[in-house]
């Protein structure tokens, strides 16, 4: 499923787009060093991390898009880099299991 | 043998920019059509390393040179060095404030993820001096 689609039918908020991408994995974590070295490309990566570094470290990764967990807004620093990186920022009320379960069932990864 | 040789200043009070030395490198090597597996490789080892200038080191300098097989990376600071190379080597060792733990960094995988992701690695510290990390990268 692409990042739009599941935009649209998760219901998640779209703080930034970037290009289309499909969403073939997923992978959950906060401590970027692990995100690095774990994560798969053209993952769902679902976190509550919120600063700058998560933008970098996404486009390290290559990941289809982030989705920040339990509320979390990217602040300015983050919003502006992840803009600027063509990166796809989404944003979930449910904590990380719960969102987890949710691009399980709709992307079928 | 010709390469290509890239230099960066690596801003060690602004946690904003770092990662701005790899993405560059990132984008060289994928204009060069470098594989994307070795593409990743490159830029999570190099991205680790000016992380941990940035962390341990007010920052410091990272010198790059493309050749037609290999990169070489040479991370070079003038932080605290490193007093046991082989304890910093080790998974999940870190002395990463708890501030730095908040960003999300501090995980002690930096080293690891270093040497995981490069085929050579040399790490020289000297204690008040600083530390120079020789990554080359195969691709």
């Amino acid at each position: 499923m692409t990042v739009s689609e599941f935009a649209e039918k998760s219901g998640y908020a779209v703080f930034t787009k970037g290009e289309e991408r499909t969403i073939e994995n997923g992978y959950c974590g906060d401590f970027l060093s692990n995100i690095i070295s774990r994560a798969p490309e053209s993952c769902c990566w679902l976190t509550v991390m919120n600063n700058v570094n998560v933008a970098a470290v996404a486009t390290l990764i290559d990941c289809a898009c982030i989705v920040l967990c339990e509320g979390t807004e990217p602040d300015e620093a983050f919003f502006s880099r992840a803009k600027q990186l063509g990166i796809w920022v989404l944003g979930a009320n449910e904590n990380v299991f719960e969102a987890s379960k949710k691009v399980a069932a709709l992307c079928g990864v | 043998m010709e390469c290509i040789r890239l230099a960066y200043d690596v801003d060690g009070e602004n946690f904003s920019s770092a990662g701005n030395a790899s993405e560059s490198v990132k984008r060289t090597l994928k204009q060069l059509g470098v594989s994307p597996a070795s593409v990743r490789r490159v830029a999570i080892a190099m991205y680790e390393g000016e992380i941990n200038m940035v962390i341990h080191a007010h920052g410091g300098r990272a010198e790059v040179e493309i050749y037609p097989d290999y990169i070489d990376i040479y991370l070079k600071d003038h932080g605290p060095g490193i007093a046991d190379i082989d304890l910093a080597m080790k998974a999940g060792w870190s002395t990463a404030s708890e501030n730095i733990r908040s960003l999300g960094f501090g995980a002690g995988m930096g080293l690891p993820n270093m040497k995981n992701y490069s085929d050579e690695m040399k790490v020289d510290s000297t204690v008040g001096v600083g530390t120079t990390v020789f990554l080359r990268v195969r691709f």
